[in-house]
């Protein structure tokens, strides 16, 4: 009787391990090491969409190249950058790790902070291993390096968007509010960090341009808790808008104090704060009426091309929420990428996946998607048959409502009554 | 991307066509807005301090887990209201009386064996800080969705200028526990006690008064203080671990600035960080707030070691 | 009733004085310690061919040892207690960088020019803060790289957060080991001797009572300057390097991680040895390594640590370890 539950145990055992084994599981899996700062937003986010992917296509058979359909695994490693007083080597070593250690095939997500992705560039380079940046990183500086050096740095891709990108798509929303609201008073605010005072001057110079009043730019330190001065300052310069720039925590007291004063100013911006999909309610509903830039397509549910509604409901059943903010749809959408470009490089060599990586073309989340042969950035459009769409979305009745841009808005922005 | 904001004080730039007695009305409303909100800023920053200076002042204890210990007690609250479902109030007292315990334990188990020994009390105080605050990130406590309702939503308008309900309240909390630190340290046995600590740890021991016993009482009060702080000023942002520390620079520089174990020194030092720091926003530029703050206690630090309230002796701290 | 009684090796007495070479057995009690550190240091790049990645944990441990060796010098011969090592290679790191990528100067002389510049230029700013002690001085220097990092950012310059990148890179592998390698053997041993030197006794007395050493006529101030100056010169060597390994230099230079992981190697090394300070570094920086997987928690385990060797084995690795070499223990009848 012992023996006949013990054989049983293990017979059941064993096809336990061959169901959950995938088929495609002989083969040696390629594998994507993945640099994320985990206790992080733009970390975990990417963490979830990487895996989502990987899983997916595992599912689906693998990649095929050389022949033989090959799995895709995952090499997750924190990188601690976003964490305040972690110095940048430590992202580096962590870099250096997976490839010397983990043995990643490519890279994908971070490393997430600006300054650390621009200084593993180098490391990308000495190592010659293909890297897709798919969150955090959001300077000029990244793609602009590559284009200036394309010998050296040809190894980095970048399938978000930049400061230069975004800040267009926020003038054409601004021209937008000029023209129907008559709006043409503006205020701005930003965190003391090189991409949001690049954005805030930006913004300031074009609005100007464009015959706008800006009250005043105020810069505010890293953990900067009150606001009250320069909220008080708009209301007394009449803004009817309030741009923001800023990925501190400390923006939710901000929008508090935004809420509380009853600001006329309509608030929007890149407010990393207020992209997870609880933060309404963890808010007390005091992010009603912002604006907030997820900077592509797909972080938040909306209809985009099909494949994003598809998306978000796969991320939604296997994570239990929506897609939550920067860094969730193109940490998703650069695996698929990547397994394109390497089918059609038919190899895994960094050269030629470089190759397979600027001629690929596919419709994906976001829109359809393309790296510039020169700056390997991914080329944004308006229009998502043209190119990668960004999302701008307005915390509406507590849901992120996509309003912007005009092609594939699910709804128009509301303005608080107060403001009237 | 290079290029500053140029300094640029109220009234200068909008409004040029204004009539004078608008103009005027306007500069009552700035002087106002700046009283008020540097007021509200400087009793923040004295909340903030309060803890740490009372744990220094009485035992010279360090306590470098202070900003550690203000994150604990908010997400200790948080825990309780989001997961047990209790009460905010019931919440509020757990919370205080839970972080003045976990101040006793780390006097009672970790500084009572390296007493006296002032580095080895900055690294451990410090390492149990760092290790309670990345804790707490490993342990869940990330991202920015963590809150505390406010205890008073809503806001005024005063004098033409807009304040929330909590700021308001945590003037008034804020006055009202200072005035009761006060009663309590000049009128009750146990504050006398702590007083006399503070002054000469020997004479007050041979007069009975045991000095261990009271460094548990002032570690667990300070500890219940940055507690305290924590419920009256988290509701108005979220808890977030990277919050410790910027509250325990912000209590340092606020210490040492008025006196390193001087009560009153403290608040006169936050008043004066609170105030500087509204008026560098206002003329300079908000991003030197931080610079201001750094800059001034290097130089207090240089020019009066002792803080502008210490009761160090000069001998103590130079050749 | 009995007690322990320590006593030491007959070994150890006989190899202190002239018998030290007497005898094959004695040269290798003298030497085996101090040759097993040296020669397995130098041993240390070749045998990590087989495991690539920690050879670049090497370096950066390499690096810490410098900044815990240059906290130890400082805190436990000077007695001035400072908290702000990453202010040390932040300000080296950009010096190098500036020197490398500002003015074209070759690797080879941007790090000692850093090096010498930086330590007069740490010199300069601390000569004001030198006449504190204790406490204070620990909290003026845990606040000197905050500022310069706010200062940096606020005024955008150097940089600003993104920082200098397209630093030159040391030209292979193995002068990328063994420059910061053998000086770091020579730091330490240096250091072994320095502080035997008449000055080195003049240090200490300035930490035990400077009333004392002022009394005898000598500048106590010089001798801190110097002392600063000399502990300055090490963590700028350390950023130096650094940023030639990494090929970038930024704020994140001046991160507390620098100032912190030191202290952490020197205390569970063993503080006033100097020695203890690269042992440490050397049980914490690998293990930390080791744990990356948890994540942050990797960093409560190794502050739990910390705190258990403050409170119940503050002598440290080293003290304990040089103890059981040189005595033995007995019980004998009180």
């Amino acid at each position: 009787m012992r023996k006949g539950s013990l054989l049983g145990l293990s017979l059941v055992l064993v096809f336990l391990v061959a169901c959950l084994q995938p088929a495609a599981a002989a083969e040696k899996p390629i594998i994507i090491g993945a640099p994320l700062s985990t206790a992080f937003l733009y970390g975990w986010d990417a963490e979830r969409g990487i895996k989502l992917a990987v899983e997916e296509i595992n599912a689906a058979g693998g990649v095929a190249v050389g022949g033989k359909k090959r799995p895709f695994a995952v090499e997750l490693i924190d990188t601690r950058d976003l964490e305040p007083q972690v110095p940048v080597s430590e992202a580096l070593l962590a870099v250096e790790k997976l490839i010397l250690e983990k043995k990643a095939d490519f890279l994908i997500g971070g490393p997430v902070r600006s300054e650390a992705a621009l200084a593993a560039m180098d490391l990308l380079n000495k190592y010659k291993k293909v890297s897709i940046i798919t969150t955090g990183v959001l300077t000029p500086a990244y793609t602009k390096k590559v284009e200036d050096n394309y010998a050296k740095y040809k190894y980095c891709f970048r399938n978000t968007s930049h400061v230069g990108v975004m800040i267009g798509e926020f003038t054409v929303l601004f021209d937008d509010l000029k023209k129907t609201q008559g709006f043409n008073q503006a205020y701005i605010m930003v965190q003391d960090v090189a991409h949001a005072r690049g954005g805030g001057e930006a913004m300031k110079k074009t609005l100007t341009e464009r015959g706008w009043t800006v009250g005043d730019m105020k810069i505010y330190p890293t953990g900067t808790t009150d606001y009250s001065v320069g909220l008080i300052d708009a209301a007394k310069k009449n803004a009817q808008v309030l741009f923001l720039w800023m990925d501190m925590p400390e923006s939710a007291i901000l929008l508090k104090q935004w809420s509380d004063m009853k600001s006329k100013a309509l608030p929007m911006g890149f407010v990393n704060a207020a992209e997870q999909p609880t933060f309404w309610k963890a808010s007390g509903g005091t992010t009603e009426y912002l604006l907030v830039n997820l900077v592509n397509g797909g972080n938040a549910p909306s209809k985009i091309t099909p494949w994003t509604m598809k998306f978000a409901n796969a991320y939604q059943k296997k994570w239990g929420i929506e897609p939550e903010g920067y860094g969730t749809s193109s940490s998703y959408m650069a695996v698929y990428q990547l397994k394109a470009a390497i089918e059609k490089a038919n190899s895994v060599d960094s050269d030629a996946v470089v190759k397979g990586l600027e001629d690929i073309d596919l419709m994906g989340v976001y829109g359809r998607m393309r790296f510039d042969k020169k700056s390997h950035e991914i080329i944004p459009s308006l229009d998502p048959k043209e190119g990668a769409v960004t999302s701008i979305i307005q915390w509406q009745a507590g849901k992120r409502v996509q309003v912007f841009p005009p092609k594939v808005a699910d709804g128009k922005i509301v303005y608080p009554p107060w403001a009237k | 991307m290079e290029g500053r904001v140029p300094a640029c004080g109220w009234g200068s730039a909008a409004g040029g066509g204004d009539a004078s007695p608008i103009r005027s009305n306007r500069r009552a409303g700035v002087i106002v807005e700046f009283l008020l909100y540097g007021i509200i800023n400087s009793i923040t920053l004295s909340l903030l301090s309060l803890g740490f200076t009372l744990v220094y002042s009485i035992s010279r204890l360090p306590n470098f887990a202070h900003g550690a210990l203000y994150i604990t007690s908010g997400y200790i609250v948080w825990l309780l209201l989001n997961r047990l479902g209790l009460p905010y109030p019931i919440a509020v007292v757990i919370g205080i009386l839970a972080t003045g315990f976990i101040g006793a334990l780390i006097y009672r188990f970790i500084l009572i064996r390296i007493r006296g020994m002032e580095i080895s009390e900055i690294i451990a105080t410090y390492a149990i800080g760092l290790a309670i605050i990345e804790g707490l990130r490993w342990g869940g406590l990330r991202g920015m969705t963590f809150t505390l309702p406010p205890f008073f939503p809503g806001s005024v308008i005063l004098a033409g200028v807009s304040v929330d309900y909590q700021r308001l309240s945590i003037v008034a909390i804020g006055a009202l526990t200072f005035l009761g630190l006060y009663l309590f340290t000049h009128f009750n046995k146990l504050g006398l006690a702590l007083r006399g600590i503070a002054q000469d740890e020997r004479a007050a021991m041979m007069l009975g008064i045991d000095s261990d016993m009271t460094a548990v009482v002032s570690l667990a009060i300070g500890s219940g203080l940055a507690a305290f702080a924590a419920i009256l000023l988290l509701p108005l942002g979220n808890i977030v671990v990277e919050a410790g520390y910027s509250v325990l620079i912000y209590a340092i520089a606020v210490c040492i600035i008025g006196g390193l174990g001087s009560w009153g020194g403290a608040i006169v030092g936050a008043f004066i960080i609170g105030f500087a720091q509204i008026l560098t926003e206002a003329f300079l530029s908000s991003h030197f707030q931080m610079v201001v703050a750094l800059l001034a206690i290097i130089v207090t630090l240089l020019l009066k070691p002792s803080g502008l309230f210490g009761k160090q002796k000069e001998l103590e701290e130079r050749v | 009733m009995r007690r322990k009684e320590r006593i030491d090796r007959g070994i150890k007495v006989r190899t202190e004085g002239i018998y030290a070479i007497s005898s094959m057995r004695e040269i290798l009690y003298l030497l085996g310690p101090r040759l097993l550190l040296i020669v397995g240091l130098i041993l240390l790049p070749f045998i990590l061919q087989l495991a690539p990645y920690w050879a670049r944990v090497v370096n950066i441990m390499c690096v810490y040892a410098l900044v815990a060796l240059s906290f130890d010098f400082l805190a436990n011969y000077v007695g001035l207690v400072c908290l702000g090592g990453g202010f040390f290679v932040g300000v080296g790191g950009y010096l190098s960088a500036i020197f490398n990528t500002y003015l074209g100067i070759p690797f080879y002389l941007s790090i000692p020019l850093a090096t010498v510049f930086g330590a007069f230029l740490c010199t300069l700013l601390f000569l004001p803060c030198l006449p504190l002690r204790g406490v204070y001085f620990a909290i003026v220097t845990l606040m000197y790289p905050l500022l310069l990092t706010r200062i940096i950012e606020a005024f955008d310059i150097l940089g600003g957060t993104n920082g200098i990148s397209g630093v030159d890179s040391f030209p292979n592998q193995y002068v990328e080991h063994y420059a910061i390698i053998v000086v770091l053997l020579l730091v330490l041993f240096g250091l072994r001797r320095f502080v035997n030197q008449d000055i080195g006794l003049v240090l200490r007395g300035v930490k035990d009572n400077d009333q004392s050493v002022r009394a005898s006529g000598i500048n106590v101030t010089h001798m801190k300057a110097l002392a600063v100056f000399i502990s300055a010169g090490i963590g700028c060597f350390g950023g130096a390097y650094l940023v030639h390994l990494y090929m970038w230099a930024g704020i994140s230079l001046f991160a507390l991680d620098f100032s912190i992981i030191p202290i952490a190697a020197v205390v569970i090394g063993g503080g006033g040895t100097l020695v203890g300070a690269v042992v440490g570094t050397f049980i914490l920086v690998p293990l930390s390594e080791a744990l990356r997987n948890l994540g942050t928690f990797r960093i409560v385990i190794y502050c739990v640590a910390l705190t258990a060797f403050i409170v119940l084995k503050s002598e440290g690795i080293m003290v304990y370890l040089q103890r059981k070499y040189h005595q033995f223990e007995r019980w004998v009848k009180v």
